[in-house]
């Protein structure tokens, strides 16, 4: 029997509730919720000073803001909490204006809203110079024993003196001239140094509250921030909910927040997947296993985007023992790796072939567009010549008589399949049997600090976003990071000259002159790829795509 | 009996005392360390680091302040401010109030080195409640199956509803969880969208895991209870208990099922010990915030007081347990005394 009252009433109902359904969904906060850069387990800290792993920077990125910053789409740096900056003739002064409308705020749990922190008196607190000298002095102190404070002490008169504890803070060279500015001095002329005058390890901290909440002034309850977010709740080994901070100026290089919360859940990429799938959350990292699976669904792979990571894989060599102290031997193994086979076929996640060492995108680093040909690419003649040349040298009739070689890698992510590879490569081309030795993570990076393996894998990503912080940082002759043993004096006339100077296309062309030493003449090192992220990014977010490896929320934005 | 349980507890005191000797000196040993990075940190801030949480002293220096922070209680003077270093899971105020407070500490686990801001303390107050629901939940769910499964199949040998119940425990046995996690969880969480696929924010959290983790101890204790249950059978006051003319029903509940549950009850000890103190791949799988990731963590991190800590709980839960077994065996069957 048919009830057309009842479809009628039905059908109404459906109708009402669409038409209620979209006005609440208008009305309702924007949030996302996002696993960029996250993995399982708690986030190890949201301290600017003594952070270390992406998944604290990316959350420090948000509520803390240097007096530069990094744009996150196109890598250049601007300006942060400073609304101008001077630099003396001589390129060693930097002053900085800081804006005067940032306030402190903190989140208050009971209103539910963000509020502007006051101080004794009742006053609006304002991000200062002061408070940017105490966050320097912070992260440079012995005693907060910064990861990161290395990176920014030969570039801070006094830093490294302080940072050893031999000199003091009065000594550190970064001053506040007045109450809204700070003016830093550089022994050398470095044009890059004002970018890593923006780094976390440098940014203002409220002292009164790490005065007040000691260890556990990150936690809500002490915690007063400044960036276009604000912390919200802090679920340890969960998830971080950060919610948009109205008091943020908007500037013209960070703009005021336009979702209202973004939360961050700490699950590995395939817990993300999972939930991904359930439509739960909107921004994830593809598993790797499932890369193949995203790239042949109709649906997933219109959201899959493949971003650039600033950082660049490769094999070392210690230059310095034998047989691997032979040029001609490195550049024979450089050369017979197929590395565009070695991207397609085992990483499959759309990473690039490297040619050399600094990642291109990095201030200063050659890219493929000026320097289509510099550096190495698969190259079957060439490996076998400089073979030929290499066992000569050695007085070797064949390679059956090379020494017994091991390539050293931890054995953690895909690192096994690549170095399963790349073994396989040098059997068919070049005739050489290098026996794999897998290690446990930590026992592996302790070994290759105190003595590098004969060949090992390692990876490099950018602290700050110049060629000079891989060229210079990594394998420099005398810099502490130069596990390779790389030692060449005209490599290190060219990256101290690139240093110094202050031209980026001048820069650019001695860092290009650099990299073919390294990788095509000499061999120091074996460049393999260059690093992608692969995301998925649900088609409502608006999402800017990151060159950098953090990512700015405060771009985002959701649609319909 | 009370000579028996303090001779026990001093015992488990002697017991957790060399467990944490062995560890401490073994986890010493074991290359790598907690500031070893794939990106390397320079020797200077090593140095640093290793100042700041005491690793420059001598090891047997470290053990002993280490020990000396759990055991002996201490009095401070002043007002306290939140320290990951110096967390003590007991503080009581004893007089006086802002600098002059005087405040009774004791059992500091120490701090963590991969988190500036929590203690080992913080990861037992906040994350332990959280496996400890889970552990209780996945053994009730365990029991619940297990022991009406293998009573089944005991009582029914060699009928179909044997073959059933065995072939389920035998199949619960070899999928080890971390095949029946994800899977339960792509049907139930992902393609029904009937529960959470992740996370931890209330009761209907815990079904897929507590199932998981319950299916696979479900199926071991239904396979022991069948197992000591045909054994009991077959024993003569069984037969004396039927020739009496005893209903069926009060032979199997009051004679045979009682008298089976001793090798039950002696896994069951440490199965809770196991299961309160985290499951590393359930929480992983499931992203529950509880303490078995910390098993894992702390070891790969080399971070030493998690490492500590967390072997020094599952130890205590352990001793705890077995403790409370051997006294469930006096209850299950009079004839066991300890003297």
């Amino acid at each position: 029997m048919k009830r057309p009252g009842f479809t009628l009433l039905l059908v109404c109902a459906l109708m009402l509730t669409l038409v209620v359904g979209g006005v609440s969904a208008q009305e309702a906060t924007k949030t996302v919720v996002t696993g960029l850069h996250m993995v399982g387990g708690d986030i190890p800290t949201i301290d600017p000073h003594a952070a270390e792993t992406s998944a604290s920077i990316e959350i420090i990125n948000q509520i803390f803001i240097g007096l530069t910053n990094q744009d996150a789409t196109t890598a250049n740096m601007e300006m942060g909490i400073a609304e101008s900056m001077d630099v003396s003739e001589d390129g060693k002064v930097f002053t900085f204006k800081l804006r005067q409308d940032i306030p402190w705020v903190r989140y208050n749990p009971e209103t539910g809203a963000v509020e502007q922190v006051t101080d004794e008196a009742g006053n609006v607190r304002y991000v200062n110079a002061y408070d940017s000298v105490y966050g320097a002095l912070r992260g440079l102190a012995p005693e907060t024993a910064s990861p990161y404070s290395y990176v920014p002490l030969p570039y801070i008169v006094g830093a490294a003196e302080f940072n050893s504890g031999e000199g003091s803070a009065e000594d550190v060279m970064f001053k506040a001239l007045d109450d809204y500015t700070v003016q830093i001095t550089s022994p050398d002329a470095a044009s890059f140094a004002a970018s890593i005058y923006g780094l976390w390890v440098l940014r203002a901290v409220p002292q009164w509250a790490i005065e007040a909440g000691g260890d556990s002034w990150t936690e809500v309850e002490y915690i007063n921030t400044f960036g276009p977010y604000a912390l919200k709740e802090w679920a340890h080994d969960e998830s971080i909910t950060l919610i948009k901070n109205p008091f943020w100026p908007g500037t013209d290089a960070i703009p005021q927040a336009k979702i209202d919360e973004v939360v961050f859940r700490f699950l590995d990429p395939q817990q993300q997947f999972a939930e991904y799938l359930a439509g739960t959350m909107d921004a994830i990292q593809v598993p790797l296993e499932e890369i193949e699976r995203v790239k042949a669904d109709a649906t997933l792979s219109q959201e899959y985007i493949v971003g650039n990571q600033p950082c660049t894989y490769y094999i070392g060599f210690d230059n310095t023992e034998a047989p691997m102290d032979n040029a001609h031997l490195r550049l024979a193994l450089s050369y017979a790796i197929d590395r565009q086979s070695l991207v397609d076929n085992v990483t499959r996640g759309g990473q690039i072939p490297a040619q050399w060492f600094s990642r291109p995108g990095l201030a200063s680093a050659p890219t493929l567009e000026t320097h289509p040909d510099l550096g190495v690419k698969f190259n079957l003649e060439r490996a076998q010549a400089e073979l030929a040349m290499a066992l000569e040298d050695l007085g070797l009739a064949s390679v059956s008589e090379l020494p017994a070689l091991s390539l050293a890698y931890n054995d953690s992510s895909n690192h096994g399949q690549i170095m399963q590879a790349i073994q396989q490569m040098w059997t068919e081309n070049l005739g050489i049997t290098v026996t794999l030795t897998a290690m446990e993570p930590s026992t592996y990076f302790a070994s290759i600090s105190e003595d590098a393996p004969i060949i090992y894998r390692a990876g490099w990503c950018q602290d700050y976003s110049d060629a000079n912080n891989f060229l210079y940082d990594v394998l420099y002759s005398k810099s502490s990071q130069n596990d390779a043993g790389w030692n060449n004096a005209d490599y290190d006339a060219l990256v101290e000259q690139a240093r110094l100077e202050s031209d980026p296309e001048i820069r650019r062309d001695l860092y290009a002159q650099a990299e073919d030493i390294l990788v095509n003449q000499g061999g120091g090192i074996a460049p393999i790829y260059w690093y992608t992220i692969n995301f998925l990014v649900k088609p409502n977010v608006e999402y800017p795509p990151s060159v950098t490896g953090n990512e700015a929320y405060f771009e985002w934005d959701i649609t319909g | 009996m009370g000579k028996f349980i303090t001779r026990r507890i001093l015992w488990m005191f002697l017991v957790l005392f060399v467990i944490s000797l062995i560890t401490f000196f073994l986890m010493r040993n074991v290359p790598g360390g907690p500031f070893a990075r794939e990106k390397p940190l320079p020797e200077a801030t090593v140095k640093l680091l290793n100042e700041k949480y005491n690793l420059d002293a001598p090891v047997v220096e470290q053990y002993l302040d280490y020990i000396g922070d759990i055991v002996l209680p201490r009095i401070t003077t002043g007002k306290l401010t939140p320290s990951s270093a110096e967390d003590y899971l007991v503080s009581i105020p004893l007089s006086g109030s802002g600098e002059d407070q005087k405040t009774l500490q004791w059992i500091n686990f120490g701090p963590t080195y991969k988190s500036r801001s929590r203690s080992v303390n913080d990861i037992f107050r906040e994350n332990l409640p959280v496996s400890f629901q889970l552990g209780v939940a996945a053994l009730t769910i365990a029991l619940a199956i297990g022991v009406p499964l293998g009573t089944i199949a005991a009582l029914k040998r060699n009928t179909i509803y044997d073959y059933i119940g065995m072939g389920t425990a035998i199949l619960g046995v070899s999928f080890p969880v971390i095949i029946t996690a994800p899977v339960l969880q792509y049907l139930f969480g992902v393609q029904w969208g009937l529960v959470p696929v992740t996370g931890w924010e209330g009761p209907q959290y815990a079904i897929l895991p507590a199932f998981a983790l319950g299916f696979v101890n479900a199926a071991l204790i239904a396979r022991l209870t069948r197992a000591s249950l045909l054994q009991v059978l077959n024993e003569d006051y069984i037969r004396t208990a039927r020739a009496k003319g005893l209903t069926e029903r009060s032979v199997i509940v009051a004679h045979a099922l009682r008298n089976s549950l001793i090798p039950v009850v002696t896994i069951l000890g440490p199965l809770f010990a196991a299961l309160v103190t985290g499951t590393f791949v359930v929480e992983t799988i499931f992203g529950i915030p509880g303490m078995g990731r910390y098993f894992v963590t702390s070891i790969t991190g080399r971070d030493y007081p998690v490492i500590m800590g967390t072997i020094l709980l599952y130890a205590f839960f352990l001793v705890v347990m077995n403790l409370l077994v051997d006294l469930a065996y006096m209850w299950i069957d009079p004839r066991i005394r300890f003297d």
